[in-house]
Parts: structure tokens; C-alpha cells; sequence
């Protein structure tokens, strides 16, 4: 028996190896697509809610849109204005702050049933809730009451929605268990816990989240009248809590959000299946184009409830509204998108397949250009930037980005302005530029980039040696006398790590002090600025829409993103008061003169404005930079001689 | 083996704990009600031990859960896509590296201090030598750039696996190709390859029945090791070629916090180095005719 098996054995091997070598150089057949570009890393997801990158953005872009959609303005084209798209036009009321879209008769989504104004109330809905967590849901807060919603904020005497604990599925907020609605009439708390002295924010932060989660809400539930809720009549009285622990009275039910009742108090209403109208608190000049950003897409209803997440994004089960829809995904390898018939405008999009590949390296990406297997990549690396620099392929566009250091003003010696005057005085940031980044950034003088329309930033001081040392000097360290050891923190990178270099060499010739760099892979690095642990910290901040407020807002007082401990009432006041401004140009002075405050006092030091850096084959039409690096895939066109020419060369592929 | 993936489980899941940073770290710090949410629905605001025991209790079931950061998929769905692309790869660059080792080694061992023996040696060294990276640029540089046979990176057909593969079985193929001339000129010296001889067999005869069989043993033996470089090689290669296999899969799960997808990962590459050590065992005692099997 055992002999045969060793006489069997040596042939099995063999043929088992055969056929799993067959099994290896077995591929299916991939016909090429007509457009092919580098998307950067593997997307998070295709929902619009949830997520915040570039790349995302431009697959998002392609099989979803909006009420407007940010295109290149016609006789400009390196300037995006957001133009109609779901919606065929919007009135704005005289005061600024209401907004009616006519949404368009021939939007349908990629199933064929036609999109409403409905769509938009419920996406937006999803949006902001609580559960959803969207990073980006303060692109909707300039919504009345929006805000709230998403921090479930209430008082006694708000109408209130309340979800009661009877989800199908526990983990899926969508669809929603049973909803109540109703006046709250009190909140009952307990005692607010006192944080240890010694416990950090995040300990603190703990603590009153477990205590909000104990409150108790008495609300009078209102009947419900033909579908809608009578407010007129008076309801049950009814006591509802979070956890199930009744702690105070037995008759306290659970409940899973106490959220302001969302078709009565939140600024957004469809009127009719076409007419959507959005209050805002404020005038927003910007509105528009927030309504334009990816985030505020809408997802289908239908789609969403039937699959539950993540479910619903399976190239399979998808509904999507954009000119483009997902034929396949393969993880970390391609998503490749085909026309949409149903689009509204399907007539003007041109191309009908596009790969979107998901590759890492920037080098490979240059590789997979030059042998022309792509039509476009999105970056390019540094270090063969100088060789690239005369090809007519290479698009490079100042872009609403700002390379800049933090300051920690809470630690000594930087709580005084004098120092952190001193230290931005003697970064030499055209060198910085000229020596290390060396792909035509722009040195930065102000946190607000150039190339907004109409805004003219705040600067903050030059490059002035002899200044700074007297600066320093008032300060109480003639000559660095007695200045400690200061750290420069950055994140694992070399180009953080080379231009921290320059910084420290500039800093020990210009003033004499010792600067010592510290490196911190990304997590730990946001951890450590997060919680004040650092001196001076390398960041960069794209903005969210073209507007200074996006830059400028950061800074006030305890915002998230703030970080430097740096406060300044005057300048709080300023950005308060720009939001409530309606005249556009006092808008922008207002914000000029906040980022002078901001650029005197300098918690930051502006290094510089970044690039973005495309590489386009030339023959592929309507590919325009611009400063927030957004390309609509949807108009670009590919001449039909050079398709056929990439099918050929493609053969490789 | 189950203790074997019970320590390792435990063991990565505790590092990955203790590594400042969570999967959900980022520029803007959300409300804390907010991430509170998020940790729910992932389990992170269980306490550790809980957690522990959660994931264990799913990794035994073989569901390692939703995926952190690549929020549409299940790490299980990652690895089903994954894994295929990287056996396929491995299996390639192992064939190639055993064909080519084998082939090189015999002919080396034929003639000694040959011309062809020198070269090819020469040869082995210098794959053994030259890190698979730095192998990967200079094939990418001469055989896209300056002769433009292959892709330059990508996954999908035939002509995207060669220099991927190639670049990653170099090293081995030199080391087998090594080991087979060693041990030749030992076998070759044996009394039973004289007897052969001296029976008249064609020289042929001699070496594939009777000479390759005995100098075989080290080369499986060798295939151990091989398998699980070639399966620790690919991470650099997929990263460099733009494969999604395994290997992109683990260094960006790793690099992003991905506790779920990392884990997973890690338990796919154990079972796959024990397996593959086992099965070489079973072919070495098989193989082997001095070993009695019972």
C-alpha cells in the first residue's frame, strides 16, 4: 500500500503541480476600457455620507450628483462654478438665507424611477444623523437646526422625534425603528459627574457622554393625524431613557435617539415632488457651492433600506444618480464605471468605460503613464518633478491647500507672540520651496491661499532676520540665551522630514536655538497633536469649499480643529460676525481682518500653498486645473482615433 | 496547530492594541457622541478582554468581521478576492524557481568548473544577493522601458504576471540552483552512481533516476522556507507592481489600523505556513526511501 502510494506520489505531484500552474495563468478576458486613470489609494466606501478623500470624491463625482455640480465656467475654464444639474435652477429669497431648487422632471435614478425632492430631504437626513457619524456633516449646519440634529441637541419645549428601540436590525439605522413624536415637556439629569483633576479631555469627554446617555426625557407624544403629526391636540405623557437601566421611575422607556423632530424644525422641505427649499441660518455665499460638494449627493431611499449597509454599495445592488455606474469593483485592483443611461444629460457624456485603478505609489503610477497603460495619473513624484517640468502633459495648478506648522501656545515659551513671531520670521520659505518640495509651490506669507475671487488675504510678517532676533530678545532671550530645547513633530514622511531639516537649520543660524525633530507614524502623530503633546507640529488643511471661512474657521475658539490651544475673542467675533454678513465684499473684509489677527498672532506659521500636479495625455479634451484639483470625469471627451490607438496598445494589458 | 493559531491570534491582537493610534483617528476630531456611535458598531467601546474574546469567538467561526477601513467589505470578501491573486503569483514564482534552479543546478553539477558552470553559478549568487526590490526596478527599467515586452504594473491578464513573478522567485531559483550542484557532486560521488555506471546505463538514465532522486531531498526540504519567503516576498512586489493581493491587503491594513482586515490577514498567512510546512514533511518522507513509513 505505502509502496504504491510512493510510486503514485512523484506523478501526482507532478500533475497537481500542472494544474495548479494552469489554475495560475488562467484570466478571464478583460475588454479595455476607453479612459483609464490612477485614482490614488483604494476608496473607503461609495457612499457620499461617509466618507472624506480625493479619490472617493472622484468616484463619488462620477456615479452620483447633486442639486448643482462645481464644472469649469465657460471663457474661464480654470475656475469651477457650481452649475444646475439635478436641479434646473434655484431662486434665493431677497434676505439670502432661503433657497427653492426646481428639481429637474428628467432626473432619474439608474433603476428608472424618477428622483424627487423626497430623495433629497431623506439623504440629507441620513446625512446628519447622529448614527450616520458623517465627518463631513457641518457642510449642512448652515442649515436651520441641522446642527442640532446631529448632536441630538433638544430642549424642553422642542418638538421632538424619538426612536424607539425596535430596529429590524440593530446596527442598520436605516430603516428606522418606530418613531414617535411629540413636545418635550423636561429633561431629567443627574447629578453632572465631576472630571478628576488629573483626567485628561478624553477622560472627561467619556464621562458626560455616560452621563447624557442617563438622562431622562418626559415628552407628551402626539397623535398622529392622516400620516401627519397633530401638533394641536394634546398627547401622552411619556418618560424615555437611552439605557435600559430605569433608574429614577419604572415606567421610563428605552429609546434610541432623542433627536429635534426633522420635518418641523430642520430648514429642509419638499414642497412638492419637485420643489425642495432650504432655510439657513445665515446668509452662506458659499451655499451653492456646498450644495455642489460630494457629500451632499443623494443615495436612494429604496437601495439603502432594502440592502442596509454596507450592503447596498455591492456594485450589484447599487442605485446611483451620475452619469456614470459601477460595473465591477476589484479591491485594490479597479472600479470600472460605465455610462449611465438614465443620466438626464446622458447624451453629452462621451466616454463609455472608464477604469478607475487603485495604485499607491506615485512611482509606479508614473511607470504605468509612461508605458501608456493609464490616460491620467494624480500625482507624480517629487524627486523627477525637475525632469518633468517642460512636458506639456504635466498640469500643475496652485491648489486650496496649506502646508503649515502648529504652534502650542499653552506651552512655554510659545504662549509668548513675540517667540512665535520670531520663529516665523526666520523660515525662509522660498527656499524651503526652491530646495526641497521643488514642484513650483507657492511660499506662503498668509493661512488662506491665493486664487479665491475677490479676497485679498491677511499677510503675516517677512522673512527678517535682524526683527526677529530683537523679537526675540524682548522676550526675554537676547541672543536664545536660555531658550529650551524646542521639538518639531511631523508625521512618517520624507518630505515632512526634509523640510523640518531646513526649519531647524534656519532656526539654530538665525537665532541659535536648538531644535530637535520627532517623527510619528500617522495615527500616533494625530493622537499626540490631538491631545497637546507637541511644540510645533507639521499640518496641512485642504479646503472644503472655495471660501476663506473654510481656512479661517479652524482657529476659533475649542473648534476640533483648532488644536494649538490659541484663543482670541476678537477674532471669534470676527468669523461670528462674517456668517451673518450679507454684502459679499464687507463678508470678505471681515474675514481679511480676522486673518490678520490670526496671521499677527500666529498659533500657525504658513510654510506654503501647495500644487496639484496631473499628468493628462494630451489628447483627451475638456481637462482643465483648477485650484480645488476637481476634474469632472463626466465632460471629458477622448478623440475617437486615439481610443482605437489605446485598444491596440492595450493589448499588453 | 490550533495552539499554534490561538498564540499567534493572540499575540498580533494584543500588539495591535498597544500601538498608539485607532482605526478611526483623524484630522478632525469628531464629537465624542459621534465616535461613540462608530466604536459601537465595531465593538471598540467594549472593554478590552471582551473585545478579546468577541474577535476570537468570530475568528473561530471564520468570520473576521466587517473590514474598518475598506467600510463596503467584510475582511472575509478581502480575502476572497486576495488570496487567489496572490496563490496564483506565488505559485508561478515557485515553479519558475524550481524549474530554473533545478535545470541550473544539473547542469552546473554535469561539468564542474565548466565555462557554463561558472556563469550560471555567477549567475545564482548574485539572485540570491540582490534584494527582489531592487531586482523589481532594474526589470521594470530594461524590460518595459528599454525593450517594452510587459506592463508596467497592474493585474488582469497573462503578460501582468511575468516580471512580477520572475523578480520574486530570482532568489530562490539561485538558492535551489545552488543546493542541487552541491548536492549532485556529493550523489555523483556515491558508490551506487559508480555501479550504475559500471552497469552501462546511458549517462542520462543515471542522473534523472538515480542521481536527482538522492540530491532532491535537500532541494523539498528547501521548499519549506522557500514557500514561506515567497509568500513574505510578495508583500514588496504586489506593493511595487500594483497587485491587490495579500500583500497590498496587509501592509495597508497594518499601515491604516485596520484591526479586523489585519487580523484576518494574519491568520490567513499562518494557516498557509503551517500548512505548507506540513505538506513538505509528508513529500520528504515519500520522497525519501531511507524513511519508513508506518
Amino acid at each position: 500500500m505505502m509502496q504504491t502510494l510512493r510510486k503514485i506520489f512523484p506523478y501526482s505531484v507532478f500533475f497537481g503541480s500542472l494544474l495548479a500552474l494552469a489554475w495560475a495563468i488562467s484570466f478571464g478576458n478583460l475588454p479595455p476600457a476607453d479612459f483609464t486613470f490612477v485614482n490614488g489609494t483604494e476608496i473607503q466606501s461609495v457612499d457620499p455620507a461617509r466618507v472624506t478623500g480625493a479619490p472617493e470624491g472622484r468616484i463619488i463625482r462620477a456615479i452620483f450628483e447633486g442639486l448643482y455640480r462645481s464644472l469649469p465656467r465657460k471663457g474661464q475654464p480654470n475656475e469651477l462654478e457650481p452649475q444646475p444639474a439635478v436641479a434646473e435652477s434655484c431662486t434665493i429669497s431677497d434676505d439670502l438665507k432661503t433657497y427653492t431648487f426646481q428639481i429637474r422632471p428628467t432626473a432619474r435614478w439608474s433603476d428608472g424611477t424618477a428622483l424627487t425632492a423626497h430623495d433629497f430631504v431623506w439623504s440629507w437626513r441620513r446625512f446628519l444623523h447622529p448614527e450616520t457619524a458623517s465627518e463631513y456633516s457641518f457642510q449642512l449646519h448652515y442649515v436651520v437646526n441641522a446642527a442640532k440634529y446631529t448632536a441630538a441637541a433638544v430642549e424642553p419645549g422642542d418638538r421632538v422625534e424619538i426612536e424607539l428601540t425596535d430596529r429590524k436590525k440593530p446596527y442598520q439605522t436605516f430603516p428606522r425603528g418606530t418613531i414617535l413624536a411629540g413636545k418635550l415637556v423636561k429633561v431629567q439629569k443627574p447629578p453632572q459627574p465631576e472630571a478628576t483633576p488629573a483626567g485628561n479631555r478624553k477622560e472627561k469627554q467619556t464621562l458626560l457622554a455616560d452621563w447624557r446617555q442617563r438622562w431622562i426625557y418626559t415628552v407628551e407624544v402626539k397623535p398622529m393625524l392622516d400620516g401627519e403629526v397633530d401638533w394641536k391636540s394634546s398627547g401622552n405623557v411619556r418618560d424615555f431613557c437611552k439605557i435600559s437601566d430605569p433608574h429614577l421611575t419604572p415606567m421610563t422607556e428605552q429609546c434610541l435617539h432623542v433627536l429635534p423632530h426633522f420635518e418641523s424644525q430642520v430648514g429642509i422641505r419638499a414642497i412638492d415632488d419637485h420643489t425642495l427649499v432650504v432655510h439657513l441660518k445665515n446668509p452662506t455665499p458659499y451655499f451653492l457651492d456646498l450644495v455642489a460638494f460630494y457629500p451632499l449627493y443623494p443615495v436612494n431611499r429604496k437601495c439603502v433600506e432594502t440592502h442596509g449597509t454596507p450592503a447596498w454599495t455591492k456594485p450589484h445592488n447599487i442605485v446611483s444618480n451620475g452619469p456614470f455606474v459601477i460595473k465591477f469593483r476589484r479591491i485594490r485592483d479597479r472600479i470600472r464605471l460605465q455610462r449611465n443611461s438614465e443620466y438626464w444629460n446622458a447624451a453629452s457624456v462621451q466616454i463609455q468605460v472608464i477604469d478607475a485603478l487603485a495604485v499607491n505609489s506615485d512611482t509606479t503610477q508614473l511607470n504605468l503613464y509612461e508605458n501608456d497603460q493609464v490616460d491620467w495619473i494624480t500625482s507624480v513624484p517629487n524627486s523627477i518633478i525637475p525632469e518633468l517640468e517642460d512636458r506639456n502633459d504635466l498640469l500643475k495648478s496652485p491648489m486650496l491647500t496649506t502646508y503649515f506648522y502648529r504652534v502650542n501656545v499653552s506651552r512655554p515659551p510659545f504662549d509668548d507672540v513675540r517667540v512665535r513671531q520670531a520663529l516665523n520670521a526666520t523660515i525662509n520659505k522660498r527656499e524651503i520651496v526652491d530646495s526641497v518640495t521643488r514642484a513650483g509651490q507657492i511660499p506662503a506669507r498668509s493661512f488662506v491661499p491665493p486664487g479665491l475671487p475677490g479676497y485679498e488675504p491677511g499677510l503675516s510678517g517677512a522673512f527678517n532676520v535682524k526683527a526677529a532676533r530683537q523679537l526675540l530678545a524682548d522676550a526675554g532671550y537676547p541672543e536664545a540665551r536660555g531658550f529650551p530645547k524646542i521639538q518639531i513633530l511631523y508625521n512618517t514622511s520624507e518630505g515632512h522630514r526634509d523640510i523640518a531639516e531646513v526649519v531647524q537649520r534656519q532656526w539654530k543660524n538665525h537665532l541659535g536655538i536648538e531644535v530637535e525633530l520627532k517623527n510619528l507614524e500617522w495615527g500616533v502623530y494625530l493622537d499626540a497633536v490631538r491631545t497637546g503633546q507637541y511644540d510645533i507640529a507639521r499640518a496641512g488643511w485642504i479646503g472644503d469649499y472655495p471660501d476663506p471661512n473654510t481656512f479661517l474657521d479652524m482657529f476659533v475658539t475649542d473648534r476640533p480643529t483648532n488644536q494649538t490651544g490659541w484663543s482670541d475673542s476678537k477674532y471669534d467675533e470676527l468669523i461670528a460676525s462674517a456668517a451673518a454678513e450679507s454684502d459679499p465684499t464687507a463678508r470678505f473684509d471681515i474675514l481679511r481682518q480676522a486673518e490678520q489677527i490670526l496671521m499677527d498672532q500666529q498659533p500657525i506659521m504658513p510654510i506654503y500653498f501647495y500644487v496639484s500636479l496631473n499628468m493628462v495625455r494630451p489628447y483627451v479634451k475638456n481637462f482643465y486645473a483648477n485650484i480645488q484639483d476637481v476634474h469632472p470625469l463626466l465632460i471629458l471627451q477622448v478623440n475617437p482615433d486615439h481610443m482605437h490607438n489605446n485598444l491596440s496598445r492595450r493589448g499588453l494589458q | 496547530m490550533l495552539i499554534t493559531l490561538w498564540s499567534v491570534f493572540t499575540i498580533s491582537f494584543f500588539l495591535m492594541r498597544v500601538v498608539p493610534g485607532g482605526p478611526f483617528d483623524r484630522e478632525r476630531a469628531l464629537p465624542e457622541d459621534i465616535q461613540r456611535n462608530i466604536d459601537a458598531r465595531f465593538n471598540l467601546d467594549l472593554p478590552l478582554h471582551r473585545q478579546y474574546g468577541a474577535q476570537l469567538w468570530n475568528t473561530i467561526c471564520l468570520d473576521f468581521g466587517p473590514s474598518f477601513k475598506l467600510s463596503d467589505y467584510t475582511v472575509n470578501e478581502v480575502i476572497a478576492e486576495g488570496f487567489p491573486i496572490s496563490a496564483s503569483l506565488g505559485i508561478i514564482a515557485l515553479s519558475f524557481a524550481i524549474i530554473l534552479g533545478v535545470t541550473a543546478g544539473v547542469v552546473s553539477a554535469i561539468r564542474p568548473h565548466s565555462l557554463s558552470d561558472v556563469l550560471l553559478m555567477s549567475l545564482a549568487t548574485l539572485g540570491i544577493a540582490v534584494p527582489n526590490f531592487v531586482l523589481a526596478s532594474l526589470a521594470i527599467v530594461v524590460f518595459v522601458f528599454v525593450l517594452p515586452w510587459f506592463p508596467a504594473a497592474g493585474w488582469g491578464s497573462l503578460s501582468n504576471i511575468f516580471l512580477p513573478a520572475i523578480c520574486l522567485g530570482a532568489p530562490f531559483a539561485g538558492y535551489i540552483a545552488r543546493l542541487t550542484r552541491t548536492e549532485m557532486l556529493e550523489v555523483l560521488g556515491h558508490d551506487y552512481v559508480r555501479t550504475a555506471y559500471a552497469k552501462g546505463l546511458k549517462q542520462r538514465h543515471v542522473i534523472v533516476r538515480h542521481v536527482l532522486r538522492g540530491a532532491m531531498l535537500p532541494v523539498v526540504s528547501y521548499l519549506g522556507p522557500a514557500v514561506a519567503g515567497i509568500m513574505t516576498g510578495s508583500l514588496v512586489l504586489e506593493r511595487i507592481f500594483a497587485i491587490p493581493g495579500m500583500g497590498s491587503h496587509f501592509i495597508d491594513a497594518a499601515i491604516q489600523r485596520d484591526y479586523t482586515l489585519a487580523m484576518g490577514m494574519v491568520m490567513v498567512y499562518t494557516v498557509m505556513l503551517y500548512t505548507m510546512n506540513t505538506m513538505v514533511d509528508i513529500a520528504y518522507a515519500l520522497i525519501d526511501p531511507r524513511v519508513t513509513i508506518e
